[in-house]
């Protein structure tokens, strides 16, 4: 307690995770959105929702873009420069995502960042937030993975022939692409609205882009009610997941320090109940993590839980900290009592 | 002046046992150990005034009376109430309530019954709450309503691991919020709760503060006194109990930085564990600390497990305050009534290694079965883990004093050998 009062480490542990994450979330926001117009140009492999659509504003693009689009060559492509190429590219996007692991979801998706804002808007407005219902969220869990296999099968089932299958239209080249809000969302934010529309020309395209109105509305309604709500089925998270292990940040939690308070859980937004029940586990990281780190601004008990970075401890639970971002540090005259 | 020659009423022959057994605990406090910390004096005049002079402390005020720590003294306080922990360590009440509980049951409980029994209070409950924690705690909160008392039971789950129990414990403490807002004609609301939130929490807060004085090398505090300022939290004015505390923590410091030891050099550091130390039975913690050993930490439900935990709110809206205060009192709590209760082991193990304990004393009142029950798992992690620990029955009765001395001073001279050795 006497320790070092000044200490970066201390100020660190103490500090407003809230408001850090805020602004951290802005700036990403702003290069992944409108880098583009200051010629920032990080490459088509991102493990995060930079759009494609998102024209001359983007300043990288999303890899399940990219991913859709490699997938789409005969598999004798496959064989040589195609599969050589697909490599790559997934070294690449590997490498990304390691360096920020699932923080890329907290701390730079822009979809992510505008479920966070429509939070904040709702907590404004005193309404209540919903949860899935125990029953549903296992079920919930899996609708990712499954849209991930389908996003890696179908453009595979454009050039050729699976299981003897017809071969599918050229229309669904980008299947997860058409009904991501994504694709809407983030071009509007460089004000084109010119995703928004109906494909009539052809019934694949008529589908799908209805698929993606609908998605897009449900995003909006459904993240205004419920934290994170797109996140849960992210296929996106489901391939990083894949990825994960060998990542450079990590979550880390010392379980014989654990109380099962329940705090973490309680602050967590994609309702990881490991977070507080785990007590044998190191890496707490999970594939629904976002590694938001809020869990660990919410954690009362010294070192329990912590955000790592190449074995180094970048942010650890502290009493401290929590008593501070509680506010429970000072007996204010206008409490009730 | 007044001579006439009157007969002492029972509750008035209550009250006067009561005040001896009280005052030979203060006493004892007060006189019996070396360096003694200024701001306690009022922590040990408070007790003096309530158990000995039997004034109240509450009065024109709503005293809610609660069971066990899992009745959340947030609702309680931003509804205007006072929570009154009723949990009783008066040998006088024990013998009372013996005539009307089974012989064998835990003196905590007897004490309790009797307290009710007697209806003899400085502070009288108005409403109790009674979680349904342990078997007997459970029983007893019928016989008190049958004594004419408003007893509600706010069920609690015995499972803790289960989505089922969370839910069931969330929709319990709802409902006593409900009922204790009727009863007090008062709405719970966002802001009353948030600021009993915080308030709440910055008593642990100071708590917290008073407890990482114990992790120094030398000890500024002793356990028993320890064990008094958390149970002062059981009926004392919050407001007031929080500037003493503070006062507190200011001389703590200032005992810290001069290297103030309320032990020995080579006095083994405890962590105690067990049914609660509750005023005046502090026999086992005064025992341990007349034989130069130091307790640097508990887990029990007067002390440390009462205080540890905070909680920690999201979004402050009056729904998911509600919920993290319920997950507070459930998820965290290493009550021994849990079917599972791998918790109550990795916190003591944990409490050892972060305060640097020589050794474990377990105690079990008799009667108190599931503390009993326990106490073979715990001795076996224990051993498991290399930390020696002694297990100790006791209940309320003056007796068996010598007895439980002998072997108390023993297991704290095989530890003293054990330093010895080590080094």
């Amino acid at each position: 307690m006497t320790k070092n009062k000044f200490s970066l480490r201390r100020a660190v542990n103490n500090m407003n995770l809230v408001r850090f994450r805020f602004w951290f979330q802005i700036v990403a926001f702003a290069l992944v959105v409108y880098g583009g117009y200051i010629g920032l140009d990080l490459g088509d492999k991102l493990p995060t929702f930079a759009c494609v659509f998102n024209g001359e504003g983007t300043g990288g693009k999303c890899y399940v873009g990219e991913l859709q689009h490699d997938l789409k060559h005969p598999l004798e492509g496959f064989m040589g420069f195609a599969g050589y190429a697909f490599l790559i590219s997934l070294g690449m996007f590997a490498v990304w995502f390691w360096a920020l692991n699932k923080g890329w979801c907290g701390f730079v998706c822009p979809l992510g960042t505008m479920q966070d804002w429509l939070t904040m808007l709702r907590e404004k407005t005193k309404i209540r937030y919903s949860e899935y219902s125990w029953a549903n969220r296992g079920k919930i869990k899996s609708i990712k993975y499954i849209l991930l296999i389908l996003l890696l099968l179908l453009p595979v089932m454009i050039a050729n022939s699976v299981f003897g299958l017809p071969k599918l239209p050229n229309g669904l080249s980008m299947p997860f692409c058409d009904i991501c809000p994504g694709r809407m969302m983030i071009p509007a934010f460089t004000g084109h609205f010119n995703q928004f529309y109906i494909d009539f020309s052809s019934k694949t395209d008529l589908v799908m882009t209805t698929l993606g109105m609908i998605i897009t509305g449900l995003f909006l309604v459904g993240s205004f009610i419920k934290k994170r709500f797109f996140c849960y089925f992210c296929p996106m998270a489901a391939l990083q997941y894949v990825f994960s292990k060998p990542a450079l940040l990590k979550l880390y939690k010392d379980g014989s320090k654990c109380t099962k308070c329940g705090d973490c859980y309680r602050a967590c937004d994609m309702d990881i109940l490991e977070i507080a029940d785990d007590v044998t586990s190191k890496n707490l990281v999970t594939e629904d993590c976002t590694l938001c780190l809020k869990c660990v601004a919410a954690c009362p008990e010294e070192g329990c839980l912590e955000a790592n970075f190449m074995g180094a401890t970048i942010f650890e639970s502290t009493k401290e900290g929590f008593i501070l971002r509680m506010a429970m540090d000072q007996n204010k005259e206008n409490h009730a009592h | 002046m007044h001579t006439e020659h009157t007969i002492e009423t029972s509750a008035e022959r209550q009250n006067r046992h009561k005040a001896m057994e009280a005052i030979s605990v203060i006493n004892a406090l007060r006189e019996d150990f070396k360096s003694p910390i200024h701001s306690m004096g009022y922590f040990y005049d408070l007790f003096e005034k309530v158990y000995c002079h039997h004034q109240p402390l509450h009065e024109g005020k709503a005293k809610i009376g609660t069971m066990c720590i899992q009745i959340p003294s947030e609702i309680i306080y931003a509804l205007d109430g006072v929570p009154i922990r009723l949990c009783n360590g008066f040998y006088t009440d024990d013998e009372i309530g013996g005539d009307l509980l089974p012989q064998k049951s835990c003196p905590l409980v007897k004490a309790t019954v009797g307290w009710f029994a007697s209806d003899n209070f400085s502070d009288k409950p108005d409403i109790t709450f009674s979680p349904t924690t342990c078997d007997q705690k459970t029983k007893a909160g019928a016989i008190i309503e049958s004594f004419g008392h408003t007893v509600i039971d706010v069920g609690f789950p015995r499972t803790k691991e289960s989505e089922e129990s969370r839910h069931y414990w969330r929709e319990s403490v709802k409902s006593f919020a409900v009922k204790l807002s009727k009863f007090q004609g008062k709405k719970l609301t966002r802001s009353n709760l948030e600021s009993a939130i915080k308030k709440v929490g910055y008593a642990q807060s100071l708590y917290h503060k008073l407890t990482e004085f114990r992790k120094n090398k030398a000890v500024p505090i002793l356990g028993v006194d320890m064990f008094l300022v958390t149970n002062a939290f059981f009926f004392d004015k919050i407001d007031e109990w929080i500037s003493a505390v503070e006062k507190l923590v200011v001389e703590l410091e200032q005992r810290a930085s001069e290297g103030v030891n309320v032990a020995g050099k080579a006095s083994p550091r405890i962590v105690y564990t067990g049914s609660p130390p509750i005023f005046p039975n502090y026999k086992i913690p005064l025992i341990i600390e007349q034989s130069d050993a130091i307790i640097v930490a508990d887990e029990t439900c007067s002390s440390n497990r009462m205080f540890n935990d905070m909680v920690a709110v999201d979004e402050w809206n009056l729904y998911d305050m509600i919920d993290s205060v319920s997950d507070k009192y459930l998820k965290a709590c290493t009550c021994p009534i849990f079917t599972q209760n791998d918790d109550r082991i990795r916190r003591i193990i944990q409490l050892v290694r972060s305060y640097n304990g020589d050794g474990v004393i377990y105690q079990a009142f008799a009667g108190c079965q599931v503390y009993e029950m326990e106490q073979r798992s715990v001795l076996a992690a224990m051993e498991k883990e290399g930390i020696p620990i002694l297990y100790i029955e006791s209940d309320y009765s003056p007796s068996q004093h010598g007895q439980l001395t002998t072997r108390v001073e023993a297991f704290i001279e095989s530890l003293k050998n054990r330093k010895r050795m080590k080094k």
